[in-house]
């Protein structure tokens, strides 16, 4: 015959409310939980490694910008000069560029004056609007008109004609005004619209 | 559910059986305590206390009335256990009995100790407490009974000492069930056991006389011997004329008892005597069950 002997009979009188033990497989809550701590604690711990990180990254990268800010700022106003110089010079080259043909015309001009006269200003304006025409204003430091002839003469000499001639002879000053057109010689059957008299 | 019962969760203690939850094992239910183990005798009280690894401590013996021992020296042995929680064999003043024809309906087992009239019938009386263990072959049962009042002021003296109780067993009947476990281990009928089962438990004595598997005699009795072992011959002495031939002696105590093989073999002469004692048996048995 066969006798289990691993039986304690217990005659304690039991307590009410005794409990069973929860099951084992229940202990995957107190399990998670404590898990859960640990990863949230090791993210926080990740987190604040990154943060501060980023935080640094930020701050060097913030710095770089306005760095490179400042850099771009330097190099536009550099470029603002050069710009500047650009445009004077491009205004140089075309004001000597544009006033070429008026050279030999300067030239003679000039090579008119006699020994005892002088000019004290001598402006050549081209209108836009009427581009073959030229406004002469010269003013001639003499008391005689023989200078002003001779002048309009070697004008005449550079295929210019002078429309609108205004002379006023002033003590030792002499002002000249009128309008230039230029005589094309290769086109002489063309007559050249006289100016409109003012 | 409120905050204990969290903290019980959280600390896993709810996973574990209560501490007086009499349906688990001493080990399970105190896994890493320290705990002590009592035994409740007449004039005796002994006790040895069990570490946190499971270790058995030495067995101390102090021999007055339990009351006062214990209202002596409860304060050094509750040291000896982590909140005061003590296991207790009560070896005095209880009744082992061979009965015959009792219920061995399906859970009777269980139900003697809500019911113990459903399975005992006429032979239950009111106030007692009852365990049973049935022989498999035959009709004969071993019947254990104690005063309930006898519990109670077991349970009483304990608490006003500041101790909790754990479990209240009766050694001799662990011993007697453990020992019927190691002789009788073949199931069915084709090798029937006989031996005279003798078992010693702080001063108590229960023999049990097993013939081709039928029990037919029983004698126990309580607060036989102390240190003298005379006394245990003399009860066993009569049961030679009335043993078969063939029938050899296994010995059971809870502590190996110096001489007694000796002794037996004076007075039942010719027996080939088996000892299952060991050291800190009863307190091994309790702690494993």
């Amino acid at each position: 015959m066969q006798i289990s002997g691993r039986k304690i009979d217990d005659f304690k009188f039991d307590r009410k409310g005794i409990t069973p033990p929860l099951p084992i497989l229940l202990r995957l809550v107190p399990l998670l939980f404590y898990c859960s701590i640990a990863v949230t604690i090791i993210l926080s711990v990740i987190y604040l490694i990154e943060y501060r990180l980023s935080v640094q990254k930020r701050d060097s990268h913030t710095a770089q910008a306005e760095s490179l800010a400042a850099e771009t700022q330097e190099a536009l106003k550099h470029c603002t000069g050069l710009e500047s110089q650009i445009k004077i010079a491009t205004d140089i080259e075309s004001w000597v560029s544009g006033s070429r043909p008026l050279q030999p015309l300067i030239v003679e001009i000039a090579r008119s004056m006699g020994p005892r006269a002088t000019i004290v200003d001598l402006r050549l304006d081209r209108d836009p609007n009427a581009p073959a025409q030229l406004k002469l204003a010269i003013k001639l430091g003499t008391d005689s008109t023989k200078q002003l002839d001779f002048t309009l003469e070697k004008i005449a000499g550079q295929k210019y004609r002078a429309f609108s001639p205004q002379q006023t002879l002033g003590r030792n000053e002499l002002d000249y005004i009128a309008t230039l057109v230029w005589q094309d010689p290769s086109a002489r059957s063309v007559q050249p619209s006289p100016p409109n008299e003012q | 559910m409120s905050r204990i019962d969290i903290k019980a969760v959280l600390n896993f203690s709810a996973f574990r059986p209560e501490p007086d939850d009499s349906t688990a094992s001493w080990r399970r239910r105190f896994p890493v305590m320290r705990t002590l183990f009592f035994g409740f005798g007449r004039n005796a009280l002994s006790w040895r206390s069990i570490e946190r690894t499971g270790k058995i401590d030495a067995l101390e013996v102090a021999r007055a009335d339990p009351k006062e021992i214990l209202s002596q020296t409860s304060a050094r042995l509750k040291e000896l256990t982590e909140n005061g929680w003590c296991s207790v064999s009560v070896n005095t003043r209880y009744v082992i009995s061979l009965e015959t024809n009792l219920s061995r309906r399906v859970g009777s087992e269980e139900l003697l100790k809500t019911n113990p009239r459903a399975v005992l019938g006429g032979r239950y009386e009111r106030g007692k407490q009852y365990a049973l263990t049935h022989n498999p072959e035959t009709n004969s049962s071993i019947l254990f009974s104690c005063e309930e009042e006898q519990t109670r002021r077991v349970e009483t003296i304990f608490r006003e000492a500041g101790f909790q109780i754990g479990r209240i067993a009766c050694g001799t009947y662990v011993l007697l069930r453990h020992a019927l476990g190691l002789v009788n281990t073949t199931k069915g009928s084709e090798q029937p056991v006989s031996t005279f089962l003798i078992v010693c438990c702080e001063g108590a004595v229960c023999a049990l006389v097993q013939d081709q598997d039928r029990w037919l005699e029983l004698r126990s009795r309580t607060d036989v011997y102390e240190d003298d072992l005379a006394p245990i011959t003399d009860l066993l002495a009569p049961f030679q004329a009335r043993l078969a031939p063939q029938i050899g002696i296994t010995l059971i105590a809870d502590e190996p008892l110096p001489g007694i093989t000796e002794r037996l073999a004076a007075v039942l002469p010719n027996r080939p005597i088996n000892d299952l004692s060991q050291p800190g048996l009863l307190a091994s048995l309790m702690l494993q069950n």
